[in-house]
């Protein structure tokens, strides 16, 4: 049971403090409302590179990362389709040094150009590390735009194509920050070490004469349901043919998202799940195989992927897969789902101890809309029955909801 | 209120360490326990010297780690993972240059029941040749999956270079070496290596009285005993004359850069503040490399430099993957910066920015008994007191902007380095 208090100030933001008097650190966790689904489709990748930016100097404070670093501290940020999420983990008695990096932040950039340009190198590189100089480092951009054809999940947070974020400018950071950068568009956490009292002080101190901005809608076109298989093969330079399929599935807050995420554990977390056992051990078609979700807010997919052993035709693979996937919904039992039960049970445990996680977990159920769902998720999972692991799983595995990326390596 | 002005810090001056205790179980096996948390959960952590070092064939250290997991006696490798897992238990096993590790992560109500087969991984695994094959082959396409990347590739070609085939720290992975090693080779190395003389252990987490007693029934098994590793084991490094190596990937769009050379390890009294000297010139995310190869010129998303304690020696290496046409300046930046550490004195609020940012990084490593754990093996590893860390706090505080360029005189010689590129 994760406890917090809260705390909403005048202009819209609100605070969630989670008090941990074990530990002497604190962890201050901000969770801004956007992510790479807002872009604009002609300038994608844009929430990633503000992330960037945004350790580019405050309107008052040159340096964000080195102050942070002088008081014992240590920050980092990530970007999804949904959401911008920077924390700061630091010495408790040193909290107040967060409040006034991440205050002036919020109240407005430095917005020097010299600095955009190199992020936006910083972000070139970052992408040809990942995305282009790496085999089936295209798989996410292939996939996704497969599998959307109206909902903004069709690029990846680090964007379409390299140059929309050579093309990114000034004038798009700015709009951008006064549109989203907001109180009422963020949710602060602050867990650890610390006192409601003392943190609402703070939070007075610093953020309250930052103006209240716009409630920042989302208004997404939702993903019209899918009706036909689609199969895109590529010839590459790559060690190993592949194959990534992409099922359509529920939102993450859909009553079926934790039958979803069951079926996903059966299928393939640890070593005695199905894929593992039957594809790559007994049949030998692939020599790795993972299932995983993509774990967004809106609609998502539920993918499925394996490196094919040599002489194994893709066809075949292929079948496999769903056959394995199509024979889940008429075959667990009542010890399998109780497996995953306490596998989930340990995995929600373990994910809780440590106060940096437990400060973006609140944050991220805020977003979901209710830190309180932190504490409800174990009951959702233990209420899954073997026929609703039934009816999703037919329901995930239907062959015209899903999207395949076939890989077959040149030269080999 | 003025926001340009910083609030007032206070930078810890001691590390709160959470109590261990250590417990000798009936065969002389060591246990140092870690009774504190929150949660009801608790891991159990064993470390046995059975690494690379020891083999007698490359691989072979790894494939028996990896194999002991796929079978035990009257126990196939299905029925023991599935044991684990339905007790919502992760099982994790690894192998390093010196030791090799099994950890069990798990609720504490749950531990009692899958300790005694964690014991028969220890005693009775059976190595079946048809698991052995598909372990095999999975190795084998995994190979061939790393040998596409560029950063694998770097890698293998620097500490290659820098130790040679000769020596485990250098020796990479062949083909012909998944050919060479077979389930006989396996067992022996398992009956040899994987005894209660040659390993010790870690609990952390939640415990109680009755799970301590458990460890001792299970674990203290005198037949378990075994004899240690030979000490006497030593092996000679072959350096490759030819320090500036690269690969060409015609179409890389980027560059892997990996400068270094083998140096000190933790058993040397310079090794703690060399930490220092090397957190302040690539080993943090405000360090001069991302400072100036980052933050100013933009040429990668991310240099650092890091400085690995083996049993054997250490392994200082700066890498990088940069745009393929600035990969010759990225190498000239490195060795401008390196000049500067060797010539020049750091100023005090860099310095202490370093100093203070290392005692945060040391808090965090110890907060709550799991992570605590890890920094208290690295500490047994090297025959260390727990408290040690503290000395090590003052070690990082009375660090001299003298001492860091003294240090980088005598451990950031550019010219010694080798430097491989592959792009």
């Amino acid at each position: 049971m994760i406890h917090f208090n809260e705390v909403v100030l005048a202009n819209g933001l609100r605070i969630l403090v989670h008090e941990d008097p074990a530990t002497p650190l604190a962890a201050v966790n901000i969770l801004y409302k956007v992510g790479a689904r807002d872009e604009d489709p002609n300038k994608t990748g844009f929430a990633h590179l503000f992330e960037h930016f945004m350790f580019e100097g405050s309107v008052n404070i040159p340096e964000f990362d080195s102050p942070l670093q002088f008081a014992s501290g240590e920050n980092n940020a990530f970007t999804s389709n949904d959401i911008t999420n920077y924390y700061d983990i630091l010495p408790a008695t040193n909290l107040e040094t967060a409040f006034w990096l991440e205050s002036d932040r919020m109240l407005s950039l430095d917005f020097n150009l010299e600095s955009l340009e190199t992020q936006k190198k910083v972000v070139c590189e970052e992408f040809k590390e990942h995305y282009i100089n790496q085999p089936y480092g295209d798989v996410w951009h292939k996939l996704s735009a497969l599998a959307y054809k109206v909902h903004p999940y069709q690029w990846p947070t680090i964007g379409k194509e390299l140059s929309h974020v050579e093309n990114a400018t000034m004038e798009d950071a700015k709009a951008f920050f006064f549109k989203y950068y907001r109180p009422r568009n963020a949710v602060m956490v602050v867990a650890g070490g610390v006192k409601t009292t003392e943190v609402e002080r703070l939070a007075k101190k610093w953020f309250s004469d930052i103006p209240s901005g716009e409630l920042a809608l989302h208004n997404l076109p939702k993903e019209p349901v899918q009706t036909e298989e689609r199969i895109l093969e590529l010839h590459e330079d790559v060690p190993l043919n592949a194959i990534y399929k992409a099922y359509k599935m529920c939102d993450r807050m859909h009553a079926d998202y934790q039958a979803s995420d069951f079926i996903r554990d059966m299928l393939s977390t640890g070593e005695s799940s199905r894929l593992y056992n039957e594809l790559v051990k007994e049949k030998k078609i692939f020599s790795s195989v993972a299932a995983y979700l993509s774990e967004t807010i809106d609609d998502g997919m539920f993918i499925v992927e394996g490196k094919l052993n040599p002489g194994v035709k893709m066809e075949e693979a292929d079948k496999a897969i769903v056959d394995s996937c199509l024979k889940l919904a008429d075959s667990v039992t009542d010890n399998e789902l109780q497996k995953v039960k306490n596998k989930t049970e340990a995995y929600l445990t373990f994910s809780d101890t440590n106060v940096l996680n437990r400060a973006m977990n609140l944050a991220w159920y805020d977003m979901l809309g209710d830190p309180n769902g932190i504490n409800r998720e174990i009951d959702k999972y233990l209420a899954v029955t073997n026929g609703q692991i039934k009816t999703v799983a037919q329901q995930i595995f239907d062959k015209n909801r899903c999207s395949t990326v076939r890989y077959f390596a040149k030269n080999k | 209120m003025n926001r340009s002005i910083a609030p007032d810090i206070k930078t810890p001056d001691s590390i709160h360490l959470i109590p261990s205790q250590k417990i000798t179980l009936d065969n002389g096996l060591q246990v140092y326990v870690i009774n504190a948390g929150e949660e009801d959960i608790v891991k159990v952590d064993f470390v046995f010297e059975a690494g690379k070092w020891y083999e007698p064939k490359n691989l072979l250290a790894d494939f028996v780690n990896r194999m002991m997991r796929e079978g035990v006696k009257g126990k196939t490798a299905l029925e023991v993972a599935d044991i684990f897992e339905f007790y919502g238990c992760n099982l994790e096993s690894n192998v390093s240059f010196n030791n090799a590790g099994f950890q069990i992560y798990s609720l504490t109500k749950h531990l009692p029941k899958v300790l005694p087969l964690l014991m028969e991984i220890f005693t009775e695994a059976s190595f079946p040749e048809h698991e052995f094959e598909t372990i095999l082959n999975n190795r084998r396409q995994k190979h061939t999956e790393r040998l596409a990347k560029n950063d694998y590739v770097a890698n293998r070609n620097f500490l290659s270079a820098m130790w040679g085939q000769t020596h485990p720290y250098g020796r990479v992975t062949e083909f012909a070496d998944f050919e060479n090693v077979n389930s006989d080779m396996l067992r022996d190395y398992y009956g040899r290596y994987y005894n209660a003389s040659n390993c010790f252990a870690i609990i952390s987490g939640r415990l109680n009285d009755e799970l301590l007693k458990s460890i001792n029934d299970i674990f203290g098994a005198k037949a378990w005993a075994g004899t240690a590793a030979p000490a006497d084991v030593t092996h000679v490094a072959a350096p490759n004359a030819e320090r500036r190596l690269h690969t060409e990937k015609k179409d890389a769009v980027q560059t892997t850069i990996m400068i270094g050379n083998a140096t000190i390890n933790k058993y040397h009294p310079d090794f703690d503040k060399l930490i220092v000297m090397n957190t302040l010139f690539g080993g943090y995310f405000g360090s001069r490399l991302m400072a100036n190869i980052r933050e100013e010129k933009g040429y990668t998303y991310g240099i650092y430099s890091g400085i690995s304690s083996y049993q054997h020696g250490g392994i200082l290496e700066i890498s990088a993957e940069v745009g393929k046409e600035v990969s010759e300046a990225t190498i000239a930046e490195v060795a401008k910066e390196i000049n500067i550490m060797r010539t020049e004195l750091v100023d005090d609020e860099e310095l202490d920015t370093v100093k203070n940012y290392m005692i945060g990084k040391l808090m965090r490593s110890v907060d709550g008994p799991m992570k605590y754990s890890d920094v208290l093996k690295g500490q047994i590893l090297y025959g260390r007191d727990p408290q040690y860390l503290n000395q090590y706090l003052k070690t990082i505080e009375t660090t001299t902007a003298g001492e860091i360029r003294e240090l980088a005189v005598r451990y950031l010689d550019f010219d010694n380095m080798y430097k491989v590129t592959v792009g």
